[in-house]
């Protein structure tokens, strides 16, 4: 089996400014999850709240080894079949019916029925298969929203990254795919899938990340109005909300707020744009409630 | 932060010592440390600069760590290893150099710091509250494996979109005919049938360990072990006055190891109770995971409560739009005189889908029996 063996990341600085170049302010622990799993080939399993940029690490990262992002979303009832592969049955069946009468083609379709023609490659094959030069990243998001059964299945994959078609033929990884798998975490996961991963928790960002992010991400966004919206947010992670806003959430505001073409943020504002960054009718309710108070500076000495 | 010896100056060899030493201590503390993760580990520290201390530490972490909780511990054991630095002399800082700014203790890392803030709470009264569960637990009880999975079958009631092959399926699956039938020569001899799926039911159980509720731990402690080995898509919390989920303690090994990590966690056991500040953790954290229409919360508790009455009254509403049924079960209720006394089983009672009596694995029988009449 051939590995990675095109150098990707000399070092941890290295995964970080090709992140940044990507837009995507990647910490320290971040950045050395990333080479270690390029460097060892080992899954990596990002667990955190949504919105705090688990799934964009998989595309930041496809995007600056210029490689294919195959994406697996999991939910309840998904199964072999729609993950590895599937026969073209209709295809099949028309070159069945073409070859009736004609005995040459008969005897051709005999050993080509089921070849790569009429193979159709869902993503853990496609990712096995990719021909490189650099890995696929095959991202398997939202892993705990699958079955238990789907993940036994998963540990025989992340593995050996082999898949057996019986009709056909074992398919070994050119280039060991890239895997991230991300959680939400509204189940554990299985300990025997987490050992075969490294694992890291990403957490909301700091008021200094955050702002970096907000620059980078909305060009023309004003220093003030990056400034207020952070202050808004770090406030708002610190109250206890149904679902606290993520960072996913901080990119909308702060898109709506420009596009609104407002500079400054008070409560009115807040209150009309509260949908944007809260998602349960008691969280708004919440925040009407508060007021002025999560429009003030966080004090840095009490929060969190 | 005071160092015992200049990490710097040791050679690769020391380092290496250090690091299975460490490696074994973590393990010590019940962490996953297994060989194959040792191996990796000094893979790891091929790929790393490793005379940079934080980037060791988190090699190390990524490679053993397997939640949020294990991190936490990890940087603990590590801190205590290399520096000395013992959790319960109130001098630990986690080692993220982001996360420290000005007088902050903790960062702006809000979920660790919650977390750090509720293991603190515990400081000395560790040792006193610690409670050892195999006392209470009765080996001679009935098994409820599969009261559990009638339960769980009984609650599962919403068909899912996906189909699944059944002898009996009302409808033709196309795909699966054709390749049956290809060695036919495509004469739909053989027809293969597909049904309906019902989708599992995602269980959150909430087990009241308040002193009122001591009698009833020996069922208390079956149902959830019950519960969390036959479902492995449920959760499980407890709270008296503060609230622990002890979902993956349950799911370890043997069950004298698996009270032993609850016993050793759950320091509120026999405290008082407060229901609303249960039901407000469980509403913000595990409540909103998962669909709602496929969870079902089961609080066991006898709705003795010191809390207040209205924050119980505005939880169980905000419980009631976040899941599909909500089941009480109080192991009182069954009695010949009960009467909806509690202050909290009132407040909670309107919200309430399944009122239920359940005190053993005989009542539950019973109570299995009664949900498939409701």
């Amino acid at each position: 089996m051939s590995t990675n063996s095109l150098p990707m990341f000399q070092s941890i600085d290295a995964v970080q400014n090709a992140f940044i170049e990507q837009n995507y302010i990647a910490d320290r622990a971040l950045a050395l999850t990333v080479k270690l799993a390029a460097d060892l080939e080992k899954p990596i399993l990002f667990e955190g709240e949504a919105g705090v940029g688990k799934t964009e690490v998989a595309k930041v990262l496809a995007a600056t080894l210029d490689t294919p992002l195959i994406r697996l979303q999991c939910y309840e009832g998904l199964d072999a079949n729609t993950t590895l592969y599937e026969w073209n049955y209709a295809r099949q069946i028309l070159a069945i019916r073409m070859a009736e009468n004609d005995n040459e083609a008969k005897t051709k379709l005999e050993t080509s029925i089921f070849g790569d023609e009429f193979l159709m490659n869902r993503p853990l094959l496609e990712a096995i298969r990719h021909p490189g030069p650099r890995p696929a990243i095959l991202l398997i998001d939202e892993i705990d929203r699958a079955d238990e059964e789907f993940e036994a299945f998963l540990l025989e994959i992340l593995s050996d990254f082999q898949i057996t078609v019986p009709e056909s033929d074992t398919f070994t990884a050119i280039h060991k795919p890239i895997v991230i798998l991300t959680s939400n975490r509204t189940r554990e996961l299985n300990d025997a899938l987490k050992r075969r991963c490294l694992y890291l928790w990403i957490d909301y960002p700091s008021a200094e990340k955050e702002k970096e992010i907000i620059q980078r991400r909305i060009p023309g966004i004003s220093e003030s109005l990056a400034n207020n919206v952070t202050d808004v947010m770090q406030n708002l992670r610190s109250i206890d909300f149904y679902k606290r806003p993520g960072i996913a959430e901080t990119l909308d505001w702060s898109r709506a707020l420009l596009g609104l073409d407002i500079e400054t943020i008070d409560e009115q504002t807040l209150q009309d744009t509260s949908g944007v960054i809260l998602k349960y009718r008691d969280d708004v309710e919440r925040l009407k409630d508060l007021g002025i108070d999560v429009l003030e500076k966080p004090n840095t000495d009490q929060q969190g | 932060m005071t160092k015992d010896r200049d990490y710097a100056d040791l050679s690769a060899e020391q380092l290496l010592g250090k690091t299975l030493a460490l490696c074994r201590l973590a393990k010590e503390e019940k962490l996953n440390v297994t060989p194959a993760r040792v191996l990796d580990i000094v893979r790891t520290l091929k790929s790393i600069d490793y005379l940079v201390e934080e980037d060791y530490r988190l090699a190390m972490r990524v490679n053993i760590a397997g939640s949020k909780e294990q991190e936490i511990k990890f940087d603990r054991i590590f801190n205590r290893y290399w520096h000395r630095i013992d959790p319960a002399d109130g001098d630990y800082k986690p080692w993220r150099p982001e996360l420290i700014k000005g007088n902050k203790q903790y960062g702006d890392n809000i979920a660790h710091e919650d977390m750090l803030a509720e293991i603190e709470e515990f400081g000395e009264q560790e040792t006193s509250r610690r409670m050892n569960l195999l006392n209470r637990w009765d080996p001679d009880q009935p098994p409820i494996d599969k009261i559990i999975k009638d339960l769980a079958r009984k609650l599962a009631t919403r068909p899912s979109r996906r189909q699944q092959h059944a002898r009996n399926g009302r409808k033709i699956d196309i795909r699966r005919s054709v390749r049956k039938n290809v060695r036919h020569g495509m004469d739909m001899l053989e027809l293969s049938r597909v049904k309906k799926r019902r989708r599992k039911t995602r269980i959150v159980m909430m087990c009241d360990v308040s002193g009122s509720m001591d009698a009833f731990n020996p069922f208390l402690l079956q149902i959830m072990l019950g519960l969390q080995q036959e479902l492995k898509n449920s959760r499980t919390l407890v709270f008296s006055t503060s609230v622990t989920e002890i979902t993956h303690m349950l799911r370890r090994g043997t069950i004298q190891n698996a009270l032993h990590d609850v016993g050793d966690t759950v320091r509120h056991w026999s405290g008082g109770t407060d229901i609303g500040h249960a039901l407000s953790i469980a509403n913000r954290g595990v409540m909103t995971e998962g669909s709602s229409r496929a969870t079902v919360a089961i609080i066991i508790s006898d709705g003795y409560d010191n809390g207040q009455v209205d924050k119980i009254n505005a939880e169980m509403q905000a419980l009631k739009r976040r899941v599909k049924t909500i089941v009480w079960i109080n192991p009182m209720y069954g009695a010949s005189s009960f009467q909806v006394r509690a202050q909290g089983m009132k407040a909670a009672l309107p919200y309430v889908d399944h009122f239920l009596p359940a005190f053993n694995a005989d009542s539950l029988k019973v109570l299995v029996r009664d949900l498939g009449r409701i």
